[in-house]
Formats: C-alpha cells, sequence, structure tokens
C-alpha cells in the first residue's frame, strides 16, 4: 500500500533537513546550558549566516561548502557582542525580559539586514547540484549527503571540544553548577560569552547548509526555523544534546512526512501541534531536564 | 496627577479631530485606539504571569468572527464585534487550558504556534468559509454613504476604548487583579493561599481575548477587509513592543506606549524610512528594557531618583574642631 520508495524518499528529505535543526537545537542547548537564557533570536543568526554565505559565494565563487568556516567565525564574533551588550546587562532580571530582548534583536536583525541585502527571496546553487548517488532504489542528491557528513563533522569536533580540552570542561562545570565553576576559578563571564559565540557559530553553520541545499532565504527566514528549534529542545529536553540530535532527526522527518501527505501549508505548523501535544502531556518536556 | 494627565489624554482625544480635520490622522488616531485595546488586552494577560508571543490569534478570530457573522445574518457590526470577541474568548480559554501548567517560554512558544496553527486552519480546512489567503470584505461600522461617517467611526472607536480601559482598571483593582498579581509573583504561595491558579489563568486568558477579538474586530470593520495576514508574527508583536516600551502591568504603560511609538513610526515612515524604523524600534526597544525595566510610565520616577542622587554626591564638610 504504502511506497516504500516514497518512505525512504521521505527519510532522507527528513534527516538533511533534520541536520539544519540539530545544530540550530544543539546551539540553543549549549548557550541555555551555560547561561541559562533562551533566546528567540537565534534563528536570526542563522539568517545572518546565510547573508555570509551567499554574499560571499557571489563576490568570490568560492565553494559554498568551504564558506562555512568564515560564517561561523563571523557570527562568533556577532555573537559575542550581542551578548555582551544585550544579554549580559539582563542576565537574572527575569524570563520575560529575555524573551522580550529577542524580539528586539529580531527587529534590528531582520530590518538591518533588508536595509542592506533587501527584502526578496534569494538562492543559490551549489556547485553539486544534480549530481544524484544512487543508493539502493534512490537517487539521493550529494549535497545531502555533503550535509550530513559536515553536520556529523561539526558535532564530532564540539563534542571533542567539550569532552577533552580544558575549556569544554570549564564551560560544562560552568553549566553544571555556576556557583561551583565561580568557586574553583572559572571565569564565568568568559564561558558565557563563549557559549553565546559557539552557539552563533553553529546556528551559522546551519545558515550555510540552509544556502547550499539551494533553499530560498529572505531576511525574515530565521524566526520559523528558531522555533521549531526550540520546540525541538524541549522535545528533547533542555540542555540534553543527545535529545536534540533524536528530536532534530524525528522534526526533519515529520515535518517532510506532514507536508506530503497534508499539503506544503502544514509544514510549519505541524511542528506547532506535534510541540503542544507534548507540552500538555508532559509540560517539563519528553526527557524534562532541569527544574524547567 | 494621574487624574488630570488621564482628562487630558481623553479630552485631546475628543476635541482632536475638530482641530485638524485631516483625515489621515483621523484614521491614524482610529488605529491607534483600537492598537491601545489590543495592547491592554495583551497586558491583562501579562499581569497573570502569561506572556502570550501569539495574540494575534485572538485578534484575527475576533475579526473573522465578526465579519462572518455580520455578512451573514446582517446584523450591525457594532453588535457583532461583541459576538465575534466571545468566540475569540472561548477559543483563548481552550489555548488557555493547554498552557495552565506551562512556564514562560513553554507558555510564549506554545501561544505563537497557536497563532500559527490558526492561521494554518484559516487557509486551508476553513477556506472555503473565509476564502483562504484572499479572505473576505468585511461590512464597515458606518456607511460611507452617511456624511461625515469617518467622524462618527472614530468617535464610536473612542467611546469603546474608553470603556475598555475603564473595565481593565476595574479588573485591576479589583480582587481578580489581585489574584493575577499573586499568581505571576509565586503560584505556588498564591495556590497555598487559597486562589486556584488555574481559574485565574484561564479567566485572564478569556478576559485578554475578549478585549483582543474587539480590538480585531474594530479594525477590521474600519478597514473593511480581513485577510490571514492578521495572525502575522507583526501583529503578534507589536503589542508586545508596545507594552514593554510603556511600562509592563501598569493601566497607563499600554496607553503610553501605544501612543508613543504610534507617533515615532509614523514620523519615521514621514521622514522616508522602511526598514530603518524596524532597527530603530527594535534598538528602542532593547534600551528600554535594559535602562528602564519599568517602561515610559517609569521615567519621571527615573528622573527624580537621579536627581535626588546628584545632589547627594556633594561632599559633606567636615566640622572643624574647636
Amino acid at each position: 500500500m504504502v511506497d516504500i520508495g516514497i518512505l525512504l524518499q521521505i527519510l532522507f528529505w527528513g534527516i538533511y533537513a533534520g541536520c539544519i535543526y540539530i545544530l540550530l537545537a544543539t546551539g540553543l542547548n549549549l548557550i541555555f546550558g551555560v547561561m541559562k537564557i533562551v533566546n528567540f533570536a537565534h534563528g536570526e543568526f542563522l539568517m545572518i549566516g546565510a547573508y555570509i554565505t551567499a554574499t560571499v559565494f557571489f563576490l568570490t565563487g568560492i565553494n559554498p561548502y568551504l564558506i562555512i568556516l568564515i560564517s561561523m567565525l563571523a557570527l562568533v564574533a556577532i555573537g559575542a557582542v550581542v551578548e555582551r551588550l544585550c544579554f549580559r546587562p539582563i542576565l537574572g532580571t527575569g524570563k520575560l525580559n529575555e524573551i522580550f530582548l529577542s524580539i528586539g534583536l529580531i527587529y534590528i536583525f531582520q530590518n538591518a539586514t533588508a536595509m542592506i541585502w533587501g527584502d526578496e527571496w534569494q538562492s543559490i546553487k551549489s556547485p553539486y547540484e544534480g549530481i544524484t548517488i544512487p543508493i539502493g532504489s534512490l537517487n539521493v542528491p550529494l549535497d545531502y549527503i555533503i550535509i550530513m557528513v559536515v553536520t556529523a563533522v561539526i558535532l564530532c569536533a564540539l563534542y571533542l571540544f567539550l569532552k577533552k580540552t580544558k575549556t569544554g570542561r570549564e564551560m560544562r562545570a560552568t553549566s553544571q553548577n555556576r556557583k561551583g565553576a565561580k568557586l574553583v576559578g572559572i571565569n564565568v563571564e568568559r564561558m558565557d560569552v563563549l557559549s553565546f559565540g559557539i552557539g552563533c557559530a553553529l546556528a551559522a553553520a546551519a545558515g550555510t547548509l540552509w544556502v547550499v541545499s539551494g533553499q530560498v532565504f529572505n531576511p525574515y527566514m530565521g524566526s520559523i526555523p528558531a522555533i521549531k528549534a526550540f520546540a525541538i529542545i524541549i522535545l528533547g529536553g533542555l540542555g540534553s544534546i543527545p535529545g536534540a540530535i533524536v528530536g532534530g532527526l524525528i522534526y526533519g522527518i515529520a515535518e517532510n512526512g506532514a507536508a506530503y501527505y497534508l499539503g506544503g501549508v502544514w509544514k510549519d505548523a505541524i511542528s506547532f501541534v506535534i510541540l503542544i501535544v507534548v507540552l500538555v502531556l508532559k509540560p517539563t518536556g519528553l526527557f524534562g531536564e532541569s527544574g524547567e | 496627577m494621574i487624574r488630570y494627565g488621564t482628562i487630558a489624554v481623553v479630552a485631546v482625544a475628543v476635541v482632536m479631530p475638530f482641530v485638524s480635520g485631516n483625515l489621515y490622522l483621523l484614521n491614524l488616531l482610529s488605529l491607534m485606539l483600537i492598537f491601545i485595546i489590543f495592547a491592554s488586552a495583551w497586558n491583562l494577560l501579562a499581569c497573570s504571569g502569561q506572556g502570550s508571543l501569539g495574540h494575534a490569534a485572538f485578534f484575527g478570530i475576533g475579526a473573522y468572527a465578526s465579519t462572518l457573522i455580520a455578512t451573514k445574518s446582517g446584523i450591525s457590526p457594532y453588535i457583532t464585534i461583541f459576538v465575534g470577541a466571545a468566540v475569540a474568548a472561548f477559543i483563548g480559554v481552550l489555548i488557555g487550558l493547554t498552557c495552565v501548567r506551562l512556564k514562560e517560554w513553554f507558555l510564549a512558544m506554545v501561544t505563537f504556534g497557536f497563532a500559527i496553527i490558526i492561521q494554518t486552519l484559516t487557509v486551508s480546512i476553513l477556506a472555503p468559509v473565509t476564502g483562504g489567503w484572499d479572505g473576505i470584505a468585511s461590512p464597515r461600522l458606518i456607511s460611507p454613504a452617511i456624511p461625515g461617517y469617518q467622524l462618527i467611526e472614530y468617535y464610536s472607536i473612542l467611546v469603546i476604548a474608553i470603556a475598555s480601559i475603564i473595565a481593565i482598571w476595574y479588573i485591576m483593582k479589583s480582587r481578580i487583579g489581585l489574584a493575577f498579581s499573586a499568581i505571576r509573583e509565586n503560584e505556588l504561595e498564591a495556590h497555598s493561599a487559597g486562589i486556584d491558579p488555574v481559574r485565574y489563568r484561564l479567566l485572564a486568558f478569556a478576559m485578554s481575548a475578549y478585549l483582543a477579538g474587539v480590538a480585531g474586530a474594530l479594525e477590521i470593520h474600519h478597514i473593511g477587509y480581513v485577510t490571514p495576514e492578521i495572525y502575522g508574527v507583526d501583529l503578534s508583536f507589536w503589542p508586545v513592543t508596545y507594552v514593554i516600551f510603556g511600562g509592563l502591568g501598569t493601566l497607563a504603560g499600554p496607553i503610553v506606549g501605544t501612543i508613543a511609538l504610534t507617533i515615532i513610526w509614523d514620523g519615521l515612515k514621514m521622514a522616508g524610512l522602511t526598514f530603518a524604523r524596524y532597527v530603530i524600534v527594535g534598538v528602542l526597544l532593547i534600551l528600554v528594557i535594559i535602562f528602564l525595566p519599568k517602561g515610559l510610565v517609569d521615567l519621571p520616577n527615573r528622573l527624580q531618583q537621579w536627581w535626588k542622587s546628584r545632589k547627594k554626591t556633594e561632599p559633606v564638610p567636615l566640622p572643624v574642631p574647636e
């Protein structure tokens, strides 16, 4: 009855879409873990990463996949500035404040981008467009494979950083117990800036991959993926990296499945339906982590 | 002082159309009044600790419901507005039910999600009734055939706005308002003091959604056409921005914030800025959040404190020992 071919195709679409969400969600998790704040404007960093990638590509023609390094670095810088100027002053003044601050950031980023680049939809083409690799009965575009590999590489790098380096361990300590970390001499403010920067870099990577996969983008495209990333970390548990990975994959697949069976218009709404159902059943999220 | 301020503002609002017969200004004022209702409605919900990011849902439901009822039954929009708002209130309670156990971020996301879901429903399953993405025409408040209809419309909107503010003022003063503050500050303690958080959270949703629905219906009957864009993120964020700017949790906050930002917004538009307007508003918003967290209404206080602290830094001369 149900065509296995279609299911496999949805699966592949889902996994490659999931990669972008995973990167976004992991960034959010990192920031939340260390700073205990939620940045609704996170999607704007994805959008900026996308624009940086496209612009560098137009100007130089370098392989977009390599531009990922540029966009990540640029966003570490931007992220650090945002943290210092905007989030640090309001740290501890209440969660509603963080939400409102994010709204201000969204206004600024979206429209500053529109001022510079205009607000029409744009897209670029990957140099590997059209090349497909036969896997089983499917022809999987090479881009999908590369995206999955790049995501895996980034996640592994992050894992190694957190587990094996001194700074990484300091970051984990700060996220586990901020006061304790201060007591043993860790500079928690530095951890804040660092985690925010890395979180933004991950968003930038997601932005590059978004653009490379040929998807259209405009200054306003960041909000929806961001909200989905939030939904994912709520599902997977705030602060849990494996949860974000599993959640991201499920979301990617569910989204494309819904788009296929219910119609494209439900693609965004389905994420919220899932989120709402989960939250009603379990108000602290599926793998409900710390108190929130 | 507040009494005089209020009377002054109302007097200005009443007299304004005669001072300047400018139709553009009249339209601007009408919309401003509508958004004052909308912002105040959002503020009411926020008083109970529930910061919704999807209030456009109630705005839009009020608008669509009122439009549909008015077109199907021929009843005057002045009546259907209040019926449509009741529909919004009903949906508000349903949404509130899902949010009852949620904390701030989750509630914000869920409400945001509902606005999107309702928009999606409007353009897919409900399209035969709602006209899908194209939207439907809405009966005007006052028929343009009547001379001076804009003026009549303006004053009726003004009356409804004043009535809404009085209603909110009354609610905030009453035990219900106290209950809202209690559950906002500390739900657990409120509960042990005998206040049922669920009941008051839902009540807050119902009231807030009702007023937002009134505002939405008013706007659409004023404009004459409704489309699913009314459920957009833009419309959900504006009331939040207005209230933060003016002062969260106060009665005057939403009013001051809406007036201030509307003036700034329109002023910037006249200066020819399109995207830059948003950037400026965003920057102002962040500045207010960081430096003036209680909003513009707190400005007189802050200035007073700052002035007093300046005076204190004068060095006190030590008495010379004899």
